[in-house]
């Protein structure tokens, strides 16, 4: 090993298993360990709202959920336009124990680890189940499909008396070891617990990646006839792509319900399964980074938005239509400008400066 | 039996509502494979043009009918100028994602307009009295929008089977390279679908703004509940959309009269549609009509 | 390239700053504001949380203008003094995280009242709510808001009760014997409250039979519904839901040339409707089948002389409000929020009251007897107490008479509300 794994001014990769490392180099360990840290420290050193901390803990669970989509979407080329329902799968799972056992029951309140898993695999059960027409059905088709179970899951919590038909389903509080988690600590409490889960869903799907399982996904996304070729199983691939995104969707789920204890209907409908895709598209179809960077890019750019239309609701009190009109316009010019003009989304944006620091001050 | 054939009417009045608003997908779809999700939202946007035509112009409605269908024309020929010219090529996602961006532009455009919020209604042109044979009634608006659709498809239809431009926009919908080849402009030809499809969108909005009122929201649902129609049609049949409409127009009727109210069932119209489409996916995978794409590798 | 990778620096680092404003900007100007008012000690606020944009924003929109004027006119009359009411409203689009959110920022901004929205968020937010011990007024009159809560206070009766008051209209007004009666409702909890509770009115004793109970989703045809009505006898229809599925069942029920001209007229079917199916909005999308179309509620139309409506178009006027909002039911409704809000903290401030949430509490609930209170936009005077959290319990009945809602009976209280408590 004559290379520095310090500091790498181009590519010397020796072997396959070189090139696939997590971090080229130990300078970028360093620096993501850094940052690591520093997510865990901060909220300890600077003293911030509530809403704050609501905000990142929606953000966050939103990377959880795209952390799916991109699976099956990016990886996997299968669009999905009914995320939001495999993570309404997860909190109505949460939902549908609180609503048999009560919702102040143990399992509730104090197994919600085991809790959160199952909530996984009740999506990643789903996920195979709406992945199989996956098995015969392409493109717009498939696209389609998706839609229907969107339709369908709607429906069905809409009009079923169990699921409170639709209205919020409350969950109590959760209890870690120093007791009930206080309205006071409840976001606070929530922020780590959901930053450990995104890290360690990071990891496992940047591992993932890197198997055969992984590679299959890409290799059925660019052609499924020559995967097919190859010996991979195209169908089963896109059912394991569902049942993959469905799990990550339903750990979303279940936090969401935890975090805002209660699941309603009215955070899992068409609109959401549509806010997720252009998270995904805004952040870099099928790539890991992309999908941090698309929930955070478009939940602050929702925030930013509703702070300007309050502002020009004060300037102009008589044209609120304005206020109502910028967000719609906001979103839709966000995804199509980012379409035309970054296709590869914001992670495009992250590799090139990466490169760039990487080779600076040499340019190429 | 009375009641049997009133919703069979009915549901061939309300389908073929559906097949007029499936249209527009379909032009659109068949030459330049993008499924645009945007198109409940130019419904809307033709339906109130006719209106602020009509009520606040104050030209007569048969006019602002074919003006409000002439302003779409130019309106969806430049949305695909300005948005859709530069995607050609990108994959499917893209293009879905485009138009989905595309319908939040709209929808901020419309509530900039007092027709986001507002409640209105089209005055009323048609005796309201319906007309009724052998007990089963339909309204003259229903009537001359079921006329109006059938005109409007044949038409459609009439156009890609025997116009050289038809002709050429179903050689680019064929092969995109051999027509180019043989000298036809592909973007000129895109251009031209998304435009048709802004007219019958219009159309179709009017129609329907003359059903429910102007209420921006139902109007633009529109555009979600006729996926079903256009998926089971096959996204690339004029003649799928019509019996698609018709069929999904049926099944809601007898959904709303024979399900609903019975072992609990309630608005089931609205969720059938999806079943059975998956169902028929499930044995026909590009629906019933829809052209099987030889793929390889 | 060789610009790309600085230009795509510089453009993140503004991103991410900008997004870090995002967060921190808020908790900011939260901060400076506590501080301010903590100096002067004049300034109450009060939050509103609701859908200005997005699905109902047809009745939010006139709703939160209402709330605005009225706070901006009691300021101005100083009904306060030289204290001030600051109402922040903000956009929740229908969505109850959203309004969750607006609810925390509202919070740490050190809110004393608050008015919400939608049946959904409402019952999304009780359990909040009663941990922060904070009256709430929200929009939604439904029923169920009030069970296991004990901060919350409806304006005005619930739907339930309204849908109570409707059926006894009937059953005393109908010729013959049982009147027979079907529910069309929204699909949500907002539609179904009613249901039960007029069941429950029915097991009471209510000599009426309610033949269907019908959800509608998004037909654009009422055909098969209506002639399945018609065939089972039903002659009259209470619906809960919002104006626009009502236009479409009141237009095809003229199509069919079923519905009534006049009250209980034989083989027709006469419609009635609660709060949020009526107003200017429904004649709007209905035309002339809203033609003889019952409505209830508990507020005085500007369509007709009264107090309440000169006074209500006044402020509209003052406040440079178009025509339709200032003749719309929900600009009322705002209006009638705010003003029990601002006569609340009033009333605590002239006993020399602390004005925090507590005792504003005890100031709602003391709000009965001699010492209700009278709007003039109300048939009835607003009283609650520890028990009775619905303010106005008196409801009136319009009905569409040429095109314009007209009241065609004195104000009153539904019997059997009370009698099912």
């Amino acid at each position: 090993m004559s290379v520095n794994r310090w500091l790498a001014t181009g590519n010397f990769y020796e072997s396959y298993k070189q090139e696939q490392r997590i971090f080229s180099t130990h300078c970028e360990r360093a620096v993501f360990i850094v940052f690591i840290v520093a997510l865990f420290l901060w909220p300890l050193l600077i003293k911030t709202s509530n809403t704050a901390l609501l905000v990142l803990d929606e953000i966050m669970i939103a990377i959880i959920a795209i952390i799916g989509l991109n699976l099956v979407t990016g990886f996997a080329g299968l669009i999905s336009i009914g995320h939001a329902a495999f993570v309404g799968i997860g909190a109505y799972t949460l939902a549908a124990t609180s609503r048999v056992l009560g919702d102040q029951h143990v399992l509730l309140t104090h197994a919600w680890p085991l809790m959160i898993f199952l909530s996984g695999t009740a999506g990643a059960v789903f996920g195979a189940f709406v992945g199989l027409p996956a098995i015969r059905l392409k493109h717009l088709y498939l696209a389609i499909a998706t839609l229907s179970f969107q339709m369908i899951f709607q429906w069905t919590i809409n009009f079923m008396s169990f699921f409170n038909q639709g209205q919020t389903i409350p969950i109590a509080r959760v209890y870690c070891f120093t007791g009930m988690v206080s309205r006071k600590d409840h976001y606070l409490f929530w922020y780590y617990t959901i930053l450990i889960i995104v890290v360690v869903c990071g990891f496992c799907v940047r591992n993932l990646l890197r198997t055969r399982y992984g590679r299959c996904l890409v290799a059925v996304r660019d052609n499924d006839r020559a995967a097919d070729a190859m010996g991979m199983h195209p169908g089963l691939t896109k059912v394991y792509a569902f049942s993959l995104s469905g799990f990550f969707a339903g750990i979303a789920g279940a936090l969401h319900a935890y975090l805002y204890r209660g699941a309603g209907l009215d955070s899992f409908t068409l609109h959401h399964s549509i806010t997720y895709l252009a998270m995904a598209i805004v952040g870099g179809l099928g790539t890991l980074a992309g999908s941090f960077f698309g929930p955070t890019a478009i939940k602050a750019l929702d925030l930013q938005v509703e702070q300007l239309s309050e502002w020009t609701s004060v300037f102009l009190p008589a044209a609120m239509n304005l206020a109502t009109a910028l967000k719609p316009l906001a979103f839709g010019l966000v995804i199509v400008l980012f379409l035309i003009f970054e296709p590869r989304g914001i992670a495009n944006w992250w590799r090139i400066i990466k490169s760039y620091i990487k080779l600076w001050p040499f340019k190429y | 039996m009375s009641y049997f054939f009133q919703l069979v009417v009915s549901g061939i009045v309300t389908g073929s509502i559906y097949a007029l608003s499936a249209l527009g997908f379909v032009l659109i779809y068949k030459s330049s494979r993008v499924l645009n999700i945007a198109h409940g939202q130019i419904i809307a946007g033709g339906a109130f043009i006719t209106y602020a035509l009509t009520v606040w112009l104050k030209i007569p409605i048969y006019l602002s009918f074919f003006i409000s269908m002439i302003i779409t024309f130019f309106l969806a020929m430049s949305i695909e100028r300005i948005f859709l010219r530069r995607l050609i090529g990108e994959p499917i996602i893209s293009i879905i994602m485009v138009t989905i961006g595309l319908m939040s532009i709209l929808d901020g455009i419309i509530y900039l307009t007092p027709f986001g919020t507002y409640n209105l209604s089209f005055p009323d042109f048609f005796p309201k009295r319906p007309i009724i044979f052998w007990g089963i009634s339909i309204s003259w608006t229903r009537m001359a929008g079921v006329i109006i659709t059938f005109i409007l498809i044949s038409l459609f239809s009439w156009f890609f089977k025997k116009s050289p431009i038809g002709v050429s926009m179903r050689a680019v919908s064929d092969d995109q390279m051999a027509s180019m080849s043989v000298g036809i402009s592909v973007p000129k030809v895109f251009g031209l679908a998304w435009a048709m499809a802004g007219m019958s969108a219009a159309a179709a909005g009017s129609i329907i703004g003359n059903i429910t009122g102007l209420n921006f929201e139902t109007l633009h649902a529109f555009g979600i509940a006729v996926f079903p129609v256009v998926i089971l049609g096959g996204l690339d049949s004029i003649i799928g959309a019509v019996v698609a409409g018709i069929i999904m127009g049926l099944i809601q009727q007898f959904a709303a009269g024979y399900l609903d109210g019975n072992w609990g069932l309630n608005g089931t119209a609205d969720v059938l549609p999806y079943i059975i489409l998956l169902i028929i996916l499930l044995f026909k995978p590009h629906g019933l009509f829809g052209t099987h794409e030889i793929e390889r590798v | 390239m060789k610009f790309k990778a600085p230009f795509i620096i510089i453009l993140s680092t503004i991103l991410s700053l900008f997004l870090l404003a995002g967060c921190g900007q808020k908790q900011e100007s939260g901060q400076e504001q506590g501080q301010r008012s903590a100096a002067k000690a004049h300034t109450y606020k009060i939050g509103l949380s609701l859908a200005i944009t997005g699905s109902t924003s047809d009745a939010g929109n006139p709703y939160s203008k209402g709330v605005e004027d009225y706070i901006n006119y009691a300021n101005e009359m100083k009904f306060l003094g030289d204290d001030k009411i600051k109402c922040m409203i903000r956009d929740d689009q229908y969505k109850n995280d959203v309004t969750k959110r607006n609810f925390e920022d509202f919070l740490s901004a050190g809110i004393i009242f608050y008015l919400n929205y939608s049946t959904g968020s409402t019952l999304a937010l009780k359990r909040d709510f009663e941990e922060e011990r904070i009256p709430v007024i929200p929009a939604s009159f439904h029923a169920g808001n009030l069970i296991d809560s004990n901060y919350i206070f409806l304006p005005i009766v619930s739907y339930s009760s309204q849908a109570i008051g409707l059926s006894e209209y009937i059953v005393n007004n109908h010729k013959g014997v049982n009147p027979k009666t079907a529910m069309f409702i929204h699909p949500s909890a907002f539609g179904r409250g009613p249901v039960e509770d007029v069941k429950k009115a029915v097991a009471a004793g209510l000599t009426m039979d309610i033949i269907e109970v019908v959800e509608h989703g998004r037909d654009l045809d009422n055909t098969a519904m209506l002639k399945r009505l018609i065939s089972k006898k039903v002659q009259y229809v209470i619906c809960n839901t919002v104006q626009s599925p009502v236009a479409t069942l009141l237009n095809d029920a003229q199509r069919l040339g079923i519905s009534a001209d006049e009250f209980g007229q034989e083989d027709k079917i006469t419609f009635f409707g609660v709060h949020y199916t009526g107003g200017n909005d429904l004649i709007a999308l209905a035309g002339t089948s809203a033609e003889n179309f019952f409505w209830t509620t508990s507020y005085r139309l500007t369509n007709e002389e009264s107090a309440g409506a000169s006074a209500q178009l006044e402020i509209a006027q003052k406040y440079g409000r178009d025509s339709k909002t200032a003749n719309s039911h929900n600009y009322t409704n705002g209006i009638m929020a705010a003003q029990i809000a601002v006569e609340t903290i009033r009333r605590a401030k002239a006993k020399g009251l602390e004005i925090n949430r507590s005792n504003l509490y005890n100031e709602l609930t003391a709000m009965n007897g001699f010492n209700a209170y009278y709007p003039l936009t109300t048939v009835g005077p607003v009283t609650f107490s520890s028990q009775d959290h619905a303010g106005v319990d008196t409801q009136i009945i319009y009905q569409v008479q040429n095109g314009v809602f007209r009241s065609i009976c004195n104000p009153f209280e539904s019997t059997y509300t009370g009698k099912l408590k």
